[in-house]
């Protein structure tokens, strides 16, 4: 862990120095396009005029460069135009950009922390209602698979001919087909096709839409499956079968009530899952420690999709529309700003991770 | 086979109700689309094979220095989200293009280079942790004793006859996430940065035609039918570009992940 932790505050220190230094020591200004000219002109360009359109001020650069230039006039000529050429973009730009180009000060700053904050908050609750829904779906899908195959072998002598199953299988398949393709559309195709009927810029939908979009909860639900599928196969399932733990998944409470060894709505939907008495509750608790490794990735994934929900949407307030806009400005300092926020973000991220790893190995491993 | 039906259904479909220049577009970008993924997936097999091996010898050689700097620029990638990296590279290529530096096939080439670089992590990750695997057997102590190289062993052995199937599955997810990425930062660049950025010499692709404005209203429409159900039959025939994009733009990345599933349930990964 000591490692682990060494290494990640190196990296925040390495990209924290290096981006600061860039936002307040490089010239962004050299980095605007100005049309092009040729050196002496551009070397000429900042000679003191204080109105371009000025006849006289024309006129005495130009009898200044001939007394300095000697025997060059058509040069000359040609010299003075494009340093008022010059200018005048110069001038016109600016004029255009007044509203536009910021620089990053106190105000801003402070103004870029409040998105920031919420850009966070939304953040975490897309993240941990992601790491609920993700347990719960999996473990739903595992336990009725297992439920139905012991209901197929439990009626495998007498197997029941009903039409109506086949229909209702067909339904089945096409509702799947659909929540899968909602699942996995970009949340920005989502969000456009329902804009008109409702309001898409609130914090609320874009909760939603991090949570049901990109195809996070699918993918990730579909790994923890994969876990509690390849631990459901290993030796110690049988080990605890012979020590008497309860295996079936359709098994109904007992006459007293007792939940002891049952598997009902209510444990696999509750927020901290046990199924005490029964073998899959160490099956879930070995899935689990392995998705928790997979966490990292989930939240690195979890920010490009609300990047991209912020974005896409051009939803006002929100820190990455601020981005984006500044990056249209060419406010590449207010940028930065917010890339490294950004980036402290993923790597607290990952340190918390590593953190709750390592505590959780410390009770498995010798 | 799912995948390449429905694309062609729906070709069908828009060769009778969409107009042609719609068509051309249309094809175009996915064209476009499935040639960048598809250079995104060799530059990161490539990028992936060759720092794997690099971090494997400087382990081998106990050459600390070197492992240690790549190591730790590699966790530092892999902390700069995707979209980020790549929405900033893709400014930078636009203003390459905008200079008059490159052009062409080589702003594809770029393109998929600069996804590739922020998606090759996870293939990495998946070839060391095959490599630590087998190195714990004793398949690889009984091969070093009988004098093969320790090059052939990881190449040959190791990577190629024992995980190609698992690089294999990882490259196909690998494609669904160059798709998704492709199409969210060309949406993002036409929807938020149009005037910075000159989207007119960028290859067309899905995400930039779903962003232009008639393929906008197109998906809007679908809105409009959620509570207006007796409009649904126009929604194939009047906004048929937007929706085809859409559709093509989900069902491929929905087809990518069952692929990557079959594929990995049929192997047993």
């Amino acid at each position: 862990m000591k490692s682990k932790l060494t290494e990640h505050i190196l990296g925040l220190i390495f990209v924290s120095i290096i981006l600061l230094s860039v936002i307040f020591f490089f010239d962004f200004d050299s980095l605007q396009s100005s049309s092009p000219a040729s050196s002496e002109a551009q070397l000429l360009s900042g000679v003191p005029i204080t109105n371009v359109n000025d006849p006289f001020q024309q006129q005495l650069l130009q009898n200044v460069m001939d007394i300095y230039y000697p025997g060059h006039k058509d040069k000359n000529i040609k010299t003075v135009r494009e340093i008022f050429r010059i200018r005048e973009d110069q001038f016109n730009q600016k004029l255009q950009s007044s509203h536009v180009h910021e620089k990053l000060s106190l105000s801003k700053l402070l103004d870029l922390a409040g998105m920031y904050f919420k850009f966070l908050v939304i953040y975490v609750i897309v993240m941990v209602l992601t790491y609920y829904g993700v347990q719960t779906i999996a473990v739903w899908r595992f336990v009725s698979k297992k439920r139905l195959f012991e209901h197929r072998l439990a009626h495998e002598a007498n197997p029941q001919k009903v039409p109506a199953r086949k229909i209702s299988r067909f339904l089945s398949s096409f509702f799947k087909v659909i929540a899968y393709m909602i699942l996995f559309s970009p949340a920005y195709v989502i969000a456009y096709s329902i804009r008109t009927e409702f309001n898409t810029d609130s914090s609320i939908f874009m909760i939603l839409l991090g949570l049901i979009s990109n195809g996070l909860l699918v993918m990730y639900s579909n790994k923890f499956y994969a876990f509690l599928v390849a631990e459901s196969r290993k030796g110690y399932v049988e080990a605890g079968l012979v020590k008497n733990l309860e295996y079936r998944y359709s098994f109904p409470k007992d006459r007293h009530g007792n939940p002891c060894g049952t598997i009902d709505w209510k444990s696999i939907v509750r927020p901290v899952k046990q199924f005490k008495c029964h073998i899959f509750d160490h099956i879930f608790r070995n899935a689990h420690y392995q998705y928790l490794s997979t966490i990292k990735e989930q939240a690195s994934f979890l920010i490009t999709g609300l990047i991209i929900i912020e974005m896409a949407l051009n939803i006002h307030g929100y820190l990455n529309y601020e981005m984006l806009r500044q990056l249209l400005y060419k406010n590449y300092d207010i940028v930065l700003t917010i890339v490294l926020g950004i980036f402290y973000t993923v790597k607290f991220t990952e340190i918390i991770t590593d953190f709750i790893v390592h505590r959780e190995s410390l009770k498995y491993e010798n | 086979m799912i995948w390449v039906l429905g694309v062609a259904v729906l070709g069908i479909w828009d060769i009778m109700f969409l107009n042609k220049p719609a068509l051309l577009r249309v094809t175009n970008g996915f064209i476009n689309t499935i040639i960048i993924c598809l250079l995104v997936v060799i530059f990161t097999l490539i990028l992936s094979w060759g720092l794997t091996l690099g971090l494997h010898f400087f382990q081998y050689r106990k050459i600390r220095s070197g492992y240690i700097v790549l190591t730790f620029i590699l966790n530092l990638v892999r902390s700069v989200p995707q979209i980020i990296g790549v929405l900033l590279s893709y400014v930078i290529i636009a203003a390459l293009i905008t200079r008059g530096w490159i052009g062409g096939a080589g702003v594809f080439v770029l393109m998929a280079f600069c996804m590739s670089v922020f998606i090759f992590m996870e293939m990495v990750d998946l070839m060391r942790e095959r490599i630590s695997h087998f190195t714990k057997l004793d398949f690889y102590n009984a091969m070093k004793v009988c004098g093969i190289s320790e090059k052939r062993i990881i190449n040959s052995d190791i990577l190629w006859k024992n995980s190609r199937i698992h690089i294999f599955n990882k490259l196909i997810s690998v494609f669904g996430s160059a798709v998704f990425l492709q199409c969210s930062v060309d949406f993002i660049i036409s929807v938020g940065l149009s005037t910075g950025v000159n989207t007119v010499s960028m290859p067309v692709t899905l995400g930039s035609l779903l962003a232009k404005m008639d393929s906008k209203q197109d998906i809007l429409a679908i809105g409009n039918t959620l509570f207006n159900p007796g409009y649904l039959p126009q929604l194939f025939m009047q906004h048929l570009q937007g929706l085809t994009v859409a559709f093509l733009i989900v069902f491929s990345l929905f087809c990518i992940y069952s692929i990557s599933n079959g594929y990995a349930e049929r192997h047993r990964l």
